[in-house]
C-alpha cells in the first residue's frame, strides 16, 4: 500500500486526466472549498466534506433529458448523450460515500435512471479521511463504499484502493513510498473510536417520530424559523427531488430537469389548485420526517447520513442535526 | 464504488425519459372545459395498458404531465383520455386536431385488480374527472362481465353540465349489466335532471350491500374519499375492499422526482391505485 504526499497525489490525479475527468477538492480565493479540475485551484485535501452537494457531480443541478424539433412527427427525440469521458471524483467523506451509495440505490430501483447512470457508471470515487478534518479531527473512514481512498496519517496520505476499478489504477502509482505495516490498521482503530453522538442522536430522533410522539405543534414551531431559501435541499447530498421542464434553444425544443425543493409551496400544488403540502408546517416536517420515518419503512434505514452540510447553511439554524437535538430534548 | 460492474446498461441507449410518438385519432367535446382524445401508437404498438394506470403525455415545448387512461385495453389497440382544461399542458391539448402528434411515456403505476375481484360484486364510485380513470374499468367490466357478479356504479357531478361521457351513462343506466345510478350536487335554475339532487354519499345507504363479497372503487376528488369511505365502514366493507385512485402530480412517473410521495409511497410506482389499508392512516393520503 502507497504512501503519498500531497504533490504525489496532486500528480497521480493530473496523469489520470487523459482518461478520466478529474474533479478535486481545490481551495477557492475566499478561502473556501469546492470540487473542481485540478487545474482550477490548488488542491485542498484537508478541511473536511466540500461545502457544496456533493453528489452533484453525478446528478447536477440542471440535466438534459432529451432534444427534438417542436414537431415531434417529423424528427425523432434524440435523448441526451451520454458523458465522454468517466468521472474521477476526489473527496467524499465517508457520510458523502454513504449518501451516494444510498442515490444509486435510490435511482436503481423499480426503474434505473439511465441518465443518472449514463454519469455515474465507470466513475471512480476517491474519499478522503484521516487526520485532515477542518481544525485537524479526524474524519471517518469510508471502507468499501468508494473505489479509492485516501487515508492521512497527519503528514502523509495512505492511498487504499477497494474496487478492481481502483486497485487497477493505484497499481500504476511509481511515486511515494510503501506505508509501514500495521499503519492503515492503526488509522482504522482510530477511526471505530469517533463519537457517535450525532448518529444517537438522529437515531432517538428517528424512533420518536415514528412512535408519533412529536405533536404538529413542533412543526409549526420549526416552520415558523423557516425562510424557505431551500438551502437545506440544494446542499444535501442525497435530496433528489427534480422538476421536468421545456425549453427552446438553437430552433430545438429542449426538455431538462432541475433539482427541487420539498420546501417551496409549489411543490406538490396540481392543476386543479389541490395540494397536499400547502400549509408550511407540513412541509417541515416533510422534509425531516422524509429522511428519518419514510425512508426506515421504505428503505429499513434512516437516510441522513450527518454530512451537516444543511446544519451548516440554514440561516436560521433549522438543519437536521438542529432539530432533531430540539426534537429529543423536548420529546425524548 | 463504481458501479460499472452492476451495471444493467440498455443497449436502447437512454430510454426512461424518452416518449413515444402517437398520433391524435379523434377529439370529441365532453363538456365545455372536457374533451376526450383518442390516440393511437405511430409504431402500431398497442399500448399494454390495464384498467386504473396513467401515461406521462408530452407536449414539446410546453411539457410534460401525468394524465390517467380512460378506455379499456379490451377496446382495442388505441387509448383514450378524456382530460380537463385546467392546466397549461392540459390547455394546449385542448387545441389539439386529429391527425396531430403527441409523445406519450407508460403505462404507469399499479392497475384495479381485475383477476383478484372475479367473482365479486363491484361498486364503482367516482365523482367529478374521476369518472375518466373509471370507464376504462367500466369498459372493462362491460366487456367482461361474466368474470364479475353484481356491478353498480354511483356517478356525481356538480350539476348536470358537468356530467361527462353522458352517451355511455346513459347506456350503461339502460344496460341490464350494470345498475348506474346518477347524481348532482345542484340544479341551476333552467337545467334539465330527472334523477337524484344531492351529494354521493346519499346514493349509498339504499343499496343493499354483501360486504364480503364487495369490492368499492373510488375515483374523485380528494375531499370526496373521506366521506364515501365512511358510509361504505357504515355497510361493513372493510378496508381491504376498499380501492382507491389517489392523483398526485407526477413529474417523472417513475419514482424519481419526488414530488408525489405520500409518506413512504410513491404515488406513480406504488399507486395510484391502493386498497385503503395500504393507505389508511397515512398523513396526507385521504
Amino acid at each position: 500500500m502507497k504512501r503519498l504526499t500531497v504533490q504525489e497525489l496532486e500528480a497521480f490525479f493530473k496523469c489520470l486526466e487523459s482518461d478520466y475527468d478529474v474533479r478535486v477538492p481545490i481551495a477557492l480565493h475566499d478561502g473556501t472549498r469546492s470540487l473542481g479540475k485540478p487545474d482550477e485551484g490548488p488542491l485542498a485535501l484537508a478541511g473536511g466534506a466540500v461545502p457544496t452537494k456533493i453528489t452533484s457531480v453525478f446528478f447536477p443541478q440542471m440535466q438534459k433529458l432529451l432534444t427534438a424539433d417542436a414537431d415531434m412527427a417529423s424528427t425523432p427525440v434524440e435523448m441526451a448523450a451520454a458523458r465522454g469521458k468517466p468521472l474521477f471524483v476526489v473527496g467524499f467523506t465517508a457520510q458523502d460515500a454513504d449518501c451516494l451509495e444510498f442515490i444509486d440505490r435510490f435511482f436503481d430501483a423499480n426503474y434505473r435512471d439511465d441518465i443518472y447512470f449514463a454519469g455515474r457508471d465507470g466513475s471512480i470515487v476517491v474519499s478522503v479521511s484521516g487526520r485532515c478534518g477542518a481544525d485537524g479531527n479526524f474524519l471517518r473512514i469510508a471502507g468499501e463504499k468508494c473505489d479509492i481512498e485516501v487515508i492521512s496519517d497527519g503528514d502523509k496520505f495512505i492511498v487504499a484502493a477497494y474496487s478492481d476499478a481502483g486497485r487497477g489504477l493505484v497499481d500504476g502509482i511509481d511515486a511515494g513510498e510503501d506505508a509501514a505495516d500495521g499503519a492503515l490498521e492503526a488509522l482504522q482503530k482510530e477511526s471505530d473510536a469517533l463519537p457517535t453522538d450525532d448518529l444517537e442522536l438522529i437515531q432517538a430522533a428517528s424512533r420518536l417520530i415514528l412512535a408519533d410522539k412529536v405533536p404538529e405543534k413542533f412543526w409549526e414551531d420549526v416552520s415558523d424559523r423557516c425562510i424557505a431559501c431551500t438551502s437545506c435541499n440544494l446542499v444535501c447530498p442525497t435530496c433528489t427531488c427534480f422538476e421536468v421542464f421545456d425549453r427552446e434553444a438553437n430552433g430545438k425544443i429542449e426538455r431538462w430537469r432541475m433539482w427541487d425543493s420539498c420546501q417551496l409551496d409549489g411543490f406538490m400544488r396540481e392543476a386543479s389548485g389541490h395540494n397536499p403540502m400547502g400549509e408550511e408546517a407540513i412541509r417541515t416536517r416533510r422534509r425531516i420526517h422524509h429522511r428519518l420515518a419514510a425512508d426506515v419503512t421504505r428503505w429499513g434505514h434512516v437516510t441522513c447520513y450527518l454530512c451537516g452540510r444543511c446544519d451548516d447553511v440554514c440561516p436560521v439554524n433549522i438543519g437536521i442535526k438542529s432539530v432533531c437535538r430540539e426534537m429529543v430534548e423536548q420529546y425524548g | 464504488m463504481s458501479t460499472a460492474a452492476a451495471s444493467k446498461a440498455d443497449d436502447r441507449g437512454l430510454v426512461l425519459y424518452r416518449p413515444f410518438m402517437c398520433r391524435v385519432e379523434s377529439v370529441r367535446d365532453l363538456t365545455p372545459s372536457e374533451k376526450l382524445f383518442r390516440f393511437v401508437r405511430v409504431d402500431g404498438q398497442p399500448f399494454g395498458h390495464k384498467p386504473g394506470q396513467f401515461m406521462q403525455v408530452s407536449l414539446l415545448g410546453i411539457g410534460e404531465a401525468p394524465i390517467s387512461v380512460s378506455s379499456s385495453p379490451t377496446r382495442g389497440d388505441y387509448l383514450e383520455m378524456g382530460v380537463r382544461n385546467a392546466g397549461t399542458l392540459t390547455n394546449a391539448m385542448h387545441e389539439l386536431k386529429p391527425g396531430d402528434t403527441v409523445g406519450l411515456r407508460g403505462p404507469f403505476g399499479t392497475f384495479f385488480d381485475t383477476e383478484g375481484m372475479k367473482g365479486r360484486n363491484l361498486l364503482l364510485i367516482s365523482g367529478g374527472c374521476g369518472l375518466a380513470p373509471m370507464r376504462a374499468m367500466i369498459q372493462y367490466v362491460e366487456d367482461c362481465r361474466g368474470d364479475f357478479a353484481d356491478v353498480t356504479i354511483l356517478y356525481g357531478a356538480k350539476s348536470p353540465d358537468d356530467v361527462l361521457y353522458k352517451d355511455e351513462l346513459a347506456l350503461w343506466q339502460s344496460s341490464d349489466k350494470f345498475d348506474c345510478r346518477l347524481t348532482v350536487d345542484a340544479v341551476p335554475g333552467g337545467a334539465c335532471w330527472d334523477t337524484n339532487v344531492g351529494v354521493i354519499t346519499k346514493l349509498i345507504p339504499p343499496l343493499a350491500i354483501a360486504p364480503d363479497k364487495t369490492t368499492a372503487i373510488i375515483v374523485g376528488p380528494p375531499i370526496m374519499y373521506r366521506f364515501v369511505i365512511i358510509e361504505l365502514h357504515k355497510k361493513g366493507i372493510s378496508d381491504e375492499n376498499i380501492v382507491v385512485s389517489l392523483e398526485r402530480y407526477m413529474k417523472c412517473g417513475v419514482g424519481k422526482c419526488g414530488h408525489c410521495t405520500i409518506e413512504h409511497l410513491y404515488c406513480c410506482i406504488d399507486g395510484p391505485v391502493f386498497t385503503l389499508d395500504q393507505v389508511a392512516g397515512l398523513r396526507g393520503a385521504i
